[in-house]
This record gives structure tokens, sequence and C-alpha cells, in this order.
């Protein structure tokens, strides 16, 4: 089988990994070198559906021992051909990509072959030929597999920028239910250990450069050793495939971000690419959730939000037609309107409307002039929604609309920009979806049929766990409330 | 006094436009004779495509380099560094007004500094003028300004052109006996190769390589020892021919791309979005796909069968 065959096969299986960027970590080129890493990212291509790649995304093979019930790799699934890639294959392809200027780097995934150990090993080969065979200094991110011993994970980190250990699904119980293979263990336990780990790196090389200690004068390496994931760590979960709250989502996405520092979560709204019991029957893809729950993962990572700000137990999900923080700002009309000309950034930055970069240009105008409706049009900010909840040197720029929560709501509402095609287009249910009730319209699963999945005993036992499910569905939201552990998972 | 043809009164006859001959020298020429010449004029614009106002009294200074670096330098000392660097974009823009702003612009600023937010300033009594970072970044950071905001939209568009450009050059492998080369063609709408050589040279520096603009003519090269400049129009070009594994490369790099778009995403208006149509044809992954998007009246019309 040629190279190109092998690609389209193994990124075909990659692809609904929802992680492609290529930020967080600055590193100059050097002359005799290949590459080099800007801390924005870059984005090289869009594919059809708007999403960039700015990464190789691909697996070392798609043969897999798991068997994860929504996943296009999983063991049972005897459609697909297995096929892998040797280490030197991919490094030769990822260079061959890099000089032409097509990627950022390489996203390196991989199933299961054999055993997590030697699956990571295998993948430890590519990066070790792609870092000190071609000296490459671009970006990788490598997915750590579940269940792969810590001391591989550690080598791991070394060569590679980014690494990322996917929870998969929102909450220990639905990961029992779709994964047999994983379990909370498995998948928390190298992600506290990267945590550390990249700590314990940052602590040590802060160390040195400063040398503050008198003993390690001397200690200093000739040749610096490569940073443990300077870039950090992201995880991904998958949305809509288990009846997990918006609630629920995002406090264990905050809880990630505090204990385990990681710097993404991800969230990719389930796609029926198979064909289970477990999974839910419907056709609809929950892209305005996933829309809205990244809308309050950004209020969390740039806004200064808290989670319990966003959304609380008693409305466990988040408004359809207002975005979050717009939903925050109507449930706190006492804290508006605020004064343009004198309010902090972080005042600011809680107005519908003013992004980041709208905030900053505002703070950095006004030291010059005093500003007005003109002004701020002229800055970007999307006055119309803005307009409501500021002042412009005392005087309230939202007359005509009564200050209340229901008519502002109506000036607030609108709908998701999702483009005229695709899933979205077609959606069946308003609303969030509800698991266990069957929708009224053709399922549009692939053309491909799925293997039929061996018969009865295998039913009955996929439909008394979907029982268990169901009595578990409010177990995650109380064990959430009562000790809030360290990660609500 | 019937018959004879109404003079035209001064005071309105004298709005002036300065052309230069489209290069980032010939504009601070420009900016430089209005100075020279105790002049104001209204308009700065290239002589290739300005089209003069009913009135107006059209210019054309000469290009000098001298000049332009003095205005340069005048900039660096007066404004500072960073103003320096965005008045350096805004000369590489590619929009008709981008001189007129520019020149407002810097006699917006550099008119005013004397005394400008110096009677609140805590350290005015202890302040060096013209060495104040507060007020050489006055002028900059009014953006709302009805002199400096032409200006701001000018340079962020530049800026945002270099990013594209960043995310789109496509490199081929060229090969011949004696000559080995990496080779980018472009067209981005405003000058950006100087801007972006440096983010080239930094990635790719064991690769020698052309980075060639097809809109503005110039070619940013890279030796694997130094970068430069080169004019040089198509016809200028002689390029060897795709290496061995050039091919195999672009196929891959094709059916990876077809491969990573999940259908039910589909949504071409965001793709559109980020990635603008009128950078598609240079791009290795967009051949093929291009045509089929052509609007109905450019679409090459198939063969009627017995006509």
């Amino acid at each position: 089988m040629d190279i190109v065959q092998k690609l389209e096969i193994l990124s075909d299986a990659a692809k609904y990994d929802v992680a492609c960027t290529s930020s967080g970590v600055d590193r100059a080129g050097k002359r005799g070198q290949l590459g080099a890493t800007s801390n924005a990212g870059c984005c090289h291509s869009f594919t059809e559906d708007g999403r960039c790649i700015s990464l190789l995304k691909v697996l070392m093979t798609n043969v897999c021992t798991y068997d994860c019930a929504y996943c296009v790799n999983r063991k049972s699934n005897a459609d697909i051909t297995r096929v892998s890639f040797t280490p030197q294959e991919l490094a030769d392809l990822t260079i061959g990509f890099y000089r032409r200027n097509y990627i950022e780097g390489l996203f390196l995934s991989s199933g299961v072959i054999g055993d997590a150990d030697r699956t990571t090993e295998l993948m430890i080969e590519t990066l070790r030929i792609l870092r000190e065979g071609y000296g490459f200094r671009g970006y990788i991110h490598a997915k750590a597999v579940p269940g792969a011993s810590l001391e591989l994970i550690q080598q791991l980190g070394h060569l590679a920028d980014r690494l990322s250990v996917n929870l998969e699904l929102p909450s220990s119980q639905s990961l029992a239910l779709l994964c047999p293979d994983k379990t909370r263990q498995s998948v928390l336990a190298p992600m506290k250990r990267i945590s550390e780990s990249i700590a314990e790196d940052a602590e040590s090389r802060a160390l040195v450069r400063k040398r503050t200690t008198v003993y390690l004068t001397d200690a200093r390496p000739k040749r610096a050793a490569r940073a443990f994931a300077p870039a950090g760590q992201s995880t991904q979960m998958i949305i809509g495939a288990t009846p997990e709250t918006d609630w629920h989502i995002l406090g264990l996405a905050a809880s990630l971000y505090k204990t385990m520092q990681l710097k993404r979560v991800f969230f990719s709204a389930y796609l029926p690419v198979m064909e289970d019991v477990r999974l839910p029957r419907t056709d609809h893809v929950q892209l305005d959730r996933e829309h809205r729950l990244y809308q309050a993962d950004w209020l969390l990572r740039f806004y200064g939000f808290d989670v319990r700000e966003i959304i609380d137990e008693a409305h466990p999900h988040l408004e359809t037609d207002v975005d979050p923080k717009a939903n925050w700002a109507l449930n706190n009309l006492d804290e508006f309107p605020v004064e343009v000309n004198t309010c902090p950034y972080e005042t600011l930055l809680r107005v519908p409307g003013i992004g980041v970069r709208g905030a900053k240009l505002i703070v950095r105008a006004r030291r010059q002039t005093t500003l007005g409706e003109a002004e701020l049009r002229k800055l970007g900010v999307a006055y119309k929604r803005a307009r409501y909840f500021i002042t412009c040197n005392g005087k309230y720029m939202g007359r005509g609309v009564e200050f209340s929560r229901e008519a502002l709501h109506a000036a607030l509402a609108s709908k998701i920009e999702g483009g005229s095609h695709g899933r979205r287009a077609d959606k069946v249910a308003d609303g969030q979806m509800s698991l266990f009730e069957a929708v009224d319209a053709a399922p549009k699963l692939p053309t491909r049929t799925p293997t039929p999945l061996s018969e009865a005993p295998r039913a009955s036992h996929g439909t008394q766990m979907l029982r268990t499910a169901r009595e578990d569905a409010l177990a995650p939201a109380t064990a959430a409330t009562s000790a809030r552990e360290e990660v609500p998972f | 006094m019937a018959g004879q043809p109404a003079s035209i009164p001064a005071d309105i006859s004298d709005e002036l436009a300065y052309l230069h001959d489209g290069s980032p020298e010939g504009l601070l020429s420009c900016i430089f004779a209005a100075y020279e010449r105790h002049e104001d004029p209204a308009e700065i614009a290239c002589r290739a495509d300005h089209q003069p106002r009913l009135l107006q009294t059209s210019v054309i200074i000469p290009t000098d380099p001298d000049h332009a670096h003095r205005v340069l330098a005048g900039i660096r000392t007066r404004l500072g560094a960073y103003t320096h660097r965005q008045a350096l974009k805004c000369t590489l823009s590619g929009r008709a007004d981008a001189g007129t702003a520019l020149y407002r612009f810097v006699r917006f600023a550099l008119d005013g500094t004397d005394r400008r937010h110096c009677e609140s300033c805590r350290f005015q009594d202890r302040c060096a003028r013209r060495s104040c970072q507060r007020m050489r970044m006055a002028p900059v950071n009014d953006v709302t300004h009805p002199r400096v905001k032409p200006f701001h939209d000018a340079v962020r568009s530049v800026d945002n052109e270099c990013e594209k450009i960043r995310q789109f050059a496509r490199f081929q492998h060229l090969r011949d006996e004696d000559r080995d080369i990496w080779f980018a063609r472009i067209n981005p709408k405003d000058s950006v190769v100087p801007l972006v050589l440096e983010h080239f040279v930094e990635r790719f520096s064991i690769q020698p390589f052309i980075l060639y603009d097809e809109v503005h003519a110039l070619a940013g090269i890279w030796n694997g020892r130094e970068s430069y400049l080169v004019d040089a129009d198509d016809d200028a070009l002689t390029l060897p021919g795709a290496s061995a594994t050039e091919a195999v490369m672009q196929d891959a790099w094709k059916a990876f791309y077809r491969t990573l778009s999940i259908d039910a995403r589909y949504n071409p208006e965001l793709r559109r979005q980020h990635m603008p149509k009128r950078f598609w044809k240079n791009l290795t992954e967009m051949q093929g796909i291009a045509t089929a998007l052509q609007r109905p009246h450019e679409r090459p019309i198939e063969e009627v069968p017995g006509f």
C-alpha cells in the first residue's frame, strides 16, 4: 500500500480529534535546523467544514485492541482496513509537509496496538527521529495513550510540545459505559502526572536560568535538555452521547483548568459514525450546544469569569438564544450600566459586545480622548449589543429599550450563525437533546454499514447498561455538588 | 463681461495632489516634499492609478531615497520605534488611500508633539521632552481620531495580509542538475514580502527559497546565507522543473486535505471567511477545486453535442 493511501486511511481515522492548535510555545528558529514555533500558532489551511488545519493530524495506526462504542477504530468494526505507519515513514511525511509550509507540525495519536506501552514506544520512536534525526524545531502534539506507563509518558513529554490525554466522556460512569477498556484511573493518572512534570520542569529550569542557588551553577547542563511539554496539556470530551448537563461539563472543565492546569478543554459534539445500542439513537448533531459551551469556556479562560457565574445547578443548561456572557449580564443588571471612559479593564470585559480586543483598544484610546458612540463604533466594538450596558461620559446609550431583563433579553437574542449547510441546518429537535426519546427523523448514518453487533447476549448486556446509565444520570450531578472532590469526573 | 470665461477663484483651485511612482520611497519622498515646499497636499497617490479630481492640481514628485530615509528617521526620533514600524507597514499597503492616510497621520503626529499631554503629566518637572514615551505614543494611541483611524486601519490590514501569507504560502521543491530551490508564488493585496521574509528565513534556513509576489513583481530570496529582495516579473523567472518527490507530496497533501473534512459539519461559508477565495489559485490543496467553484459565467462552456 502506498503512502498516500495509508495517509488517507489514518487521517480519516484521526479527524474526529478536535484539537488542532499549534499555540502555546515560542521557539525561535536556528540556522541549519528546520522549523520554529510561534506562541499564537498558525492555521495553514481550512477544510470544507471551516475547521483549521494546523498540524498533520494522523494516527500511528488504526489497529486497536480497545472497543469504545463511538469510535470508528473499535476492535469490533470489521469494515475498515487496518494499517500502520512506520516511524520513519511518518517522520519523512511530516518533514516533507513542513518544508512546503503545509503544516505547523505533527499531531500524533494512535490506536492501541499490542498494549498501551508498545504504542507509546512507537510514538516516541517517531518523535525521536523528528527531533534528533532531522533536528525538527516545529510543533509536536502527542496524545498519551490511557494506560501507558508513566515513565514512557515522561519520555514522550520531553519530545513533544503539547501532550493530551482524552477524557473522552464527561463522567466516569459514561466512560465505563461506552469505553469498557478505559477507567477513571487510567485517564486521570497520566493527566495528573503530566501536570506535575510540567510544573516540576518549569520550576527547575527557572532555577537554573536565574542561578538562584549556589549549588546548581556548576550543574548547569552544557546542552539544554528539552523542556517537558512547554505548551502544556489539553483534553477533549464528547458532548451529547451521554446525558451529562452543561452545568456538569463546565464544572468539570473549570476544575481541570484549576487542578490540572490544562491549557484547553475541547468539546466535540457527538457524531454518529458507529451503530451501537449504548449510543443515542439520533441523527441530530449538537453543534449549537458545542458552540455555547465553547463560548462559556472562553469566558473562563480569557474573561475572568468563574464557572458559578456562568451556570448554576438550578438552570443546568446554557441558554440557547443568548450567549453565556449576555445571560450573565441579564442576570446581573444591577452591575450595569458602566462608564466606558473610566471603568477598569476587567469590567469592560464583562460588557456584552465588548471582547478582549475591543476592551484593550478602549483602554488605549481613552487615554487620549473621551469616547462616545462614534468612537466606540470605530474601535470595532459590537455597539448595538454593548449600548444597553454602558454610559459614555455619563450619558446612557441604550435608550429606547426598557432596562429590564425581558426587554433586554429580546434585544440581545440572536440565532447562532452556523452556516446554511451541514447537520445543523436540518436539526430535528429544538433545545437540548433528550437521550432516550426517539426523534422522528430517518437516521443519516454513514452509507458504509457498520458491523451488526453480535446479537442477543451483547444487546441485552447493552440494554442493561443503558438502564444503569439512566439511573446514573443524576449521580455525577450529586457528586459534583456535595464533595466537589478534585475533579468531578 | 458676457462671453468671457468665468475665471476660477484661486482659493478653490489650490487643492493639491502629490503623485509618486508607487514605491515606498516615492511615498515617503512626497511627505518630505510637503514639508520642503511648505504645502499641504490633499492627496498623495500613486501615479499609475490616480484619477485627478475636478479643480485639483497634480504634482509629480521625484523619488529620492535620501529624502525617504530622512522622513523615516524623523518619525523614529520623534514618535518612537513602534510608530516607525507602523509607518513602514503603511508604506507597503496596497490601498489607494494609504499614502494620504500616512501623510495626514504624520502631519498630525509631528505638528502637535511639542506640548501635547504635558499639562497633566506627573513627570513634567523631571521630563526630557524628546524621549518621553508617553508623548511619543500619544498620536498612535489616539485610535479614534479622524487623522489616525485611516492610518490604523491601513496598518491593520497589512498585518492581516502578512498573517495570510504566513498561512497560505505553499512551497514547491524544484531541482535540476545545478539548482535545488524551493519556490512559493503568492498574490497578496499589499506588498508584504519584505515583512514576512524574515519569518520564512527563520523556519526554512536549511532550504534556499524564493518567495515570489506575482502582484507586485517582487521576489524575496534566501540563498542559504543571506536574504534579499529582487524586482522580478514573471518573464524574468526561469525555474527548474519539479523534483521527484514533489508530485507525491502534493498528492498526499491533497488527499489529507480532502479526508479531514467532516460531512456533518459542512460549512463552506466559514472556510471562505478564513481562507478567502483570492488565495485559492496558489494553494496546492485547492487545485482542481477552484474551477468548480467559479461563477456560472466564468465557467468554460462545455461542448454541446452536435453543435
